[in-house]
């Protein structure tokens, strides 16, 4: 039975208080992203792409007239790229569009989310600073991950070793392997250990670990935890990823990505998660 | 800090004692008490099914449990490393009389681990209905409930006498120690220094 009042688990009702602070925080962002030059892009919730980036059993799934199948929008990025490089830039130069609009997944998740994009392009130095920029300007400080998926995936490839390793971070398995360089690897938090790790590692990882080490001596940012082993399960990041978390919520991610062969940059926010944190 | 979840009991016990062989002082709850703080570990004790759920929603950075639990939740944590104990079996009964016939059209499963019997009937093609019990597993088959259970097995004595037969082999579970996704990142050296110092006593025979 469903009562008159009821509404669906995972779907979320904003009002009042709560509601003028999403408003707020939505504000400060596309403020900031037009003061960067940003334009906005509002994408259909229906989408044939979802599949591309979620997988198949967190997304709503539907049928177009055809009987075709699509779903509701689970992520705004891969949408986002696909129109601007197959339609909007047929018309429109610009690269570096953001949005603010909810994503849904299955069976009845809302997520409020603010991203930015810079498609076919654009500096990860300067998204992440952008993303920093907006939390500061809400006076908001979590802590800052900074990995490289790179490095994971090319030791995966050169060791002859599943990529499950060190999606699941199953640290028996690595330090099993027991060779030093990897070993220090998964103690490194501190970019000040990177260069002492540096001379250790073998070639092939070295220009990703230097990628790191550039990108957070950029920053002026208080608490920053790097983790080079770390691997994301979003499988449309290639590079460098960022992270913004703490008490178990992660607030925003962002990083390198590569949607139909071009290289791109964006971040997500999570509005949802900055509420309930704040309240 | 680390936050620690234990589930009640033996687990608890053979945690804290290697604990206190580590760091060569007493871990010990008080009377009823469900928070131990020493030092920069507290603890919490939970129920067994309960440790995962703790550990996942970040109530707890670390927690020990057995792997049929943490199979059953399905959660996404860090499992760090296999503490070697509590071994047991998850395991297919059936009445003694019966035989196992995964191609008979209407399975019935009693269970009160549903997610890995799904998964187990799944891998073999097999839709059975599953019926969630809470206790007295071995009831079901006697009294017609269902075909089969789905159900621990320590040493297969309680089957014995229930008269069942364990049929075939699940799974096989030991104690585990498993940790936050966002606690590895955020108390990283903490957690792996805490790691190697409860492998060494693993390797030393230890075993919770």
């Amino acid at each position: 039975m469903v009562l008159e009042h009821e509404i669906p688990e995972g779907s979320k009702v904003y009002f009042g208080e709560i509601a003028k602070r999403k408003r707020k925080i939505e504000s400060i962002a596309s403020e900031l992203f037009y003061q960067h030059n940003f334009e906005e892009m509002v994408t259909p919730i229906f989408s044939y792409h979802q599949i591309d980036s979620i997988p198949h059993e967190k997304l709503i799934h539907l049928t177009d007239k055809d009987n075709y199948p699509m779903n509701l929008r689970a992520d705004s990025t891969v949408d986002v790229s696909k129109l601007m490089l197959k339609r909007v830039g047929r018309t429109n130069d610009n690269s570096r569009w953001f949005y603010i609009q909810p994503v849904y997944r299955y069976p009845s998740i809302e997520q409020y989310q603010i991203g930015a994009e810079s498609i076919g392009g654009g500096e990860l130095k300067e998204m992440l600073q952008l993303n920093i920029e907006i939390f500061e300007a809400m006076e908001f400080q979590p802590i800052l991950q900074i990995s490289n998926v790179a490095i994971p995936r090319k030791i995966a490839e050169e060791l002859n070793l599943s990529i499950d390793i060190f999606k699941n971070i199953e640290i028996k398995k690595i330090l099993a392997l027991q060779i030093d360089w990897l070993q220090e690897l998964l103690y490194l938090e501190d970019v000040k250990d990177i260069d002492r790790v540096f001379d250790m590692s073998p070639q092939f990882i070295r220009d990703e670990l230097e990628k790191i080490k550039e990108l957070v001596e950029s920053l002026n940012y208080k608490e920053v935890k790097i983790a080079p082993l770390y691997y994301t399960k979003m499988d449309y990041y290639n590079n460098l990823i960022f992270k913004f978390l703490r008490n178990n919520r992660v607030f925003a991610r962002g990083g390198n990505y590569s949607v139909d062969g071009n290289s791109s940059v964006g971040f997500s926010i999570y509005t949802d998660e900055i509420l309930n944190q704040e309240s | 800090m680390l936050t620690i979840a234990l589930p009640k009991g033996r687990i608890a016990e053979d945690t804290l004692k290697i604990f206190k062989e580590i760091f060569n002082r007493e871990f010990e709850f008080e009377d009823r008490k469900l928070v131990l703080e020493s030092g920069e570990f507290k603890f919490l004790l939970v129920r067994n099914q309960d440790v995962p759920t703790y550990v996942y929603h970040q109530a707890a950075d670390l927690g020990v449990v057995g792997l049929d639990v943490l199979e059953d939740k399905g959660l996404d944590l860090v499992r760090l490393l296999d503490l070697k104990g509590g071994y047991c079996r998850v395991a297919i009964g059936m009445r003694n009389e019966d035989e196992l016939d995964y191609n008979k059209p209407d399975i019935v499963v009693a269970t009160k681990m549903t997610n890995i019997a799904e998964k187990f009937f799944a891998s073999k093609a097999i839709s059975p209905k599953i019926i969630k019990l809470y206790g007295s597993m071995e009831l079901a088959p006697v009294i017609g409930l269902a075909d089969m259970i789905v159900d621990i097995v320590e040493t297969g004595t309680t089957m014995k006498q229930n008269g069942l037969k364990v049929v075939d082999t699940i799974m096989e579970s030991t104690t585990h120690l498993i940790a936050n996704r966002s606690s590895f990142i955020e108390k990283k050296s903490e957690i792996l220094d805490l790691y190697s110092r409860f492998e060494d006593v693993i390797n030393r025979g230890g075993r919770v």
